[in-house]
């Protein structure tokens, strides 16, 4: 096995246990550290893929403010102190949906003939710039856009009322 | 290639179910969140694996996960601050407890 | 972005400029009324750029090949637009309960309707995702306005629903581009007339998470889930915005992707007939679960579902008429159910209730309301004159000359049955006895879109030729 499987196989097994640690865990804060394997195991997957900057950004952005967020809450709504979650009775189904999808993607994914490209070593990151803005710059636009109004519906639904 | 599209494929469909299985099962809100966090990482794993198989020139994929990374923290700061308002009127973060409107 | 670029895409530009503008200009404002008029002045600008762009008769694509200007987006922009402006004008008299929020608010209409534009006008799967997301968080904040535990259990619920939906969306993209190594619709198409067959079966899986991501947004069954508990939660003009207008982008954006992208005869196939199943489940839930329910925002909930499965009909027909027989269809329905939500949010308001049993001997006590909100029920069931009539024949007569014919038998069936709650309403308010003699009155800008509302369902369904030749001009420019 070549180090990039090997590297590969550590990864992605790193990245599953920690979304089952994310659903199945019974004390949420465990499952807010099992996100947190998970998401910096895919970051690696990025660089494993020549994509170090979006690693980087996964970094970031998901470990650095969204699971420090995702802790924050878990402490204000005092989550941590309840650790015994019982789920709801929506699971089987839920479980068969999800192991069917599986089964089925999988079985598809090896059947089907994909159109692979001659890949380069690795493309210079000032193409992803470049193209950011260029061809891409409506979404681009559009983005901050969606992060203004997150920020203020976050804000208005947050504040207390004064009573 | 010594690991091919197909293997990062099936980890993103692994990924996907786990997170959709989480999000429709959990009972408080927080770790719904946390599940639908993981299925946008799948999705993004998939996009990633397929813009340097796929379109490794235009990098399509990259630019696509971009975007989901963007509108996935906007989303868990929104919900976060709405389950925040949530649990300061009615002291629950339990979706089932959640009951007001005849669901 | 040249100025080019910036020209075709200014409808939008001024949408956000007077969002932003909006929300500082909260700060120093004391009569919030200000900022509602400033509102409608910003939405009117847009209109009027709409305008102009669409009589200069240029069309094409702009900013890269990412974005569309066709009749089919330009139309899209006016309904949305003037969705919009009627509920700005309803909530003249509820935005009271924003408190110091009244400027967001309205900037966050601008925003979902900027985001609306776009998801009409988007040539391509990134430019259309993100426009979807833009619109889906201004209403997920929109639906938590009250800050009262109904209005924010109901923005949890939109919110945690519409993200799942929407990572499912994005997998279906996702292995769209896998297959094709495009995001532009068309160039999908032509990468798909030659995708080997052994391929297909991620196809359908793509096709299958792309409808189930679409579905929620027209609140198809089994989608739908979402819909009663939003709509009632939210405050009533976000729930009169999200029945049209976001219901419209729904359809738009399924529209386009559908043709566009997924428009080669094998996909077709499949997807047309999965969206005639969604449309018999989703007729017959939404009708079915309409007739227990005591509040009426709840029952036009329902009532919402079982209409968008009405137009589904139209997804199923696979052809130019039943394209521009959905595209009607939405005019007529923006009409028919902002008069009765428009009614609706007067009414409540005053007697501070949403419940029916509540509305009982208002022919009395506001004639003009309970009329208006009486002839938009007419028209939501589809009896003539109203637009709703039209819609419906027209609908589903291009459904019956492609071959559609039982499924066209399930909607008038359905039809009959919805008149059983629909009417339940008018019946309460002219035969109930009244709880109190007091009148009820709107304010003016209200009962003004009221009438806006009212007219237009009557014009429609008297004179349909104009809106029907509109209808075909821009279900053709779908297909350049």
């Amino acid at each position: 096995m070549t180090g990039a499987q090997f590297l590969f196989y550590a990864l992605g097994l790193a990245t599953v246990m920690g979304g089952l640690g994310v659903v199945l865990s019974r004390n949420v804060v465990h499952s807010a550290l099992a996100l947190l394997l998970s998401l910096i195991a895919v970051a690696g997957i990025y660089v494993l893929l020549y994509a170090e900057f979006l690693a980087l950004v996964q970094v970031l952005i998901y470990g650095g403010a969204i699971v420090i967020l995702l802790l924050f809450v878990l402490m204000l709504t005092r989550s941590g102190e309840s650790p015994l979650v019982l789920d709801n009775p929506q699971k089987p189904v839920a479980l068969v949906v999800s192991l069917l999808f599986m089964a089925i993607a999988i079985v598809s994914f090896f059947l089907t003939r994909w159109k692979l490209a001659q890949a380069p070593r690795g493309v210079d990151f000032s193409v992803l710039g470049g193209s950011l803005f260029q061809d891409w710059v409506l979404p681009f636009e559009v983005a901050s856009l969606v992060l203004l109004v997150a920020l203020m519906g976050a804000i208005i639904i947050a504040r207390e009322s004064p009573q | 290639m010594s690991v091919q599209l197909e293997h990062y494929l099936v980890l993103g469909a692994i990924l996907f179910a786990i997170g959709f299985y989480g999000a429709l099962s959990r009972r408080n809100a927080v770790a719904i969140l946390m599940s639908i966090e993981i299925m946008f990482n799948a999705v993004n794993v998939t996009f990633v694996a397929l813009s340097r198989y796929v379109t490794p020139t235009l990098l399509t994929g990259q630019v696509f996960a971009i975007f989901v990374i963007t509108v996935a923290a906007g989303e868990a700061a929104l919900g976060l601050a709405i389950i925040i308002g949530i649990y300061r009127s009615r002291a629950t973060v339990h979706v089932d407890e959640m009951d007001l409107l005849k669901g | 972005m040249t100025f080019e670029d910036a020209y075709r895409l200014s409808p939008e530009l001024i949408l956000g400029f007077f969002a932003i503008l909006i929300v500082l200009l909260d700060l120093g404002v004391r009569r919030k009324g200000w900022l509602a008029a400033l509102t409608l002045v910003g939405l009117g600008a847009s209109a009027a750029w709409t305008a102009v762009l669409t009589a200069g008769g240029w069309q094409g694509t702009a900013l890269g090949d990412t974005l569309a200007v066709d009749n089919f987006s330009l139309f899209f922009k006016f309904l949305f637009l003037g969705a919009a402006a009627l509920v700005v004008l309803a909530s003249t008299g509820y935005s009271i309960r924003f408190a110091r929020f009244q400027g967001e608010y309205y900037a966050l209409v601008l925003t979902s309707a900027a985001g609306m534009m776009l998801m009409a006008s988007g040539r391509e799967l990134i430019t259309l995702y993100i426009s979807l997301e833009l619109t889906s968080l201004s209403l997920y904040a929109l639906a938590g306005f009250l800050k009262d535990p109904r209005s924010n259990e109901a923005s949890l619920k939109y919110l945690l629903l519409g993200a799942i939906s929407s990572a499912v969306l994005l997998y279906g993209m996702a292995l769209l581009l896998g297959l094709t190594g495009e995001t532009h619709l068309d160039a999908i198409a032509n990468a798909l007339g030659r995708m080997p067959g052994a391929n297909y079966p991620v196809l359908f899986l793509g096709i299958i998470f792309i409808v189930t991501g679409f579905g929620f947004k027209i609140a198809a069954v089994p989608f739908q889930m979402w819909v009663p508990d939003v709509y009632e939660g939210s405050p009533t003009p976000v729930t009169a915005y999200l029945s049209v207008a976001s219901k419209a982008a729904g359809f738009a954006i399924t529209l386009r992707v559908f043709t566009l992208a997924l428009g080669g005869p094998r996909e077709a196939a499949d997807w047309s007939l999965i969206f005639a199943i969604l449309a018999v489940a989703s007729m017959t839930l939404g009708n079915i679960l309409a007739i227990p329910q005591a509040n009426i925002k709840r029952m036009l909930g329902y009532s919402s579902i079982a209409q968008a499965g009405y137009l589904m009909v139209g997804l199923a027909t696979l052809s130019d008429l039943g394209r521009s027989g959905i595209i009607f269809f939405l005019a007529s329905y923006a009409f028919t159910n902002l008069g009765a939500f428009i009614a609706v949010i007067a009414i409540s308001h005053r007697i501070d209730s949403d419940l029916i049993s509540d509305y009982a001997g208002m022919a009395h006590r506001s004639p003009l309301l309970a009329g208006a909100l009486t002839f938009c029920l007419i028209s939501l069931v589809g009896i003539p004159p109203t637009a709703g009539f039209i819609a419906k024949v027209y609908l589903f007569n291009a459904a019956v000359q492609q071959g559609l014919a039982w499924l066209v038998i399930i909607a008038v069936v359905n039809s009959v049955i919805s008149a059983y709650y629909y009417l339940g309403v008018v019946k309460a308010m002219f035969m109930g006895t009244p709880l109190s003699l007091e009148r009820v009155t709107a304010v003016r800008p209200a009962l003004a879109a009221l009438a806006v509302a009212t007219v237009g369902v009557l014009v429609v369904g008297i004179l349909p030729e104009p809106l029907i030749s509109i209808a075909q001009a821009v279900g053709r420019s779908l297909i350049p």
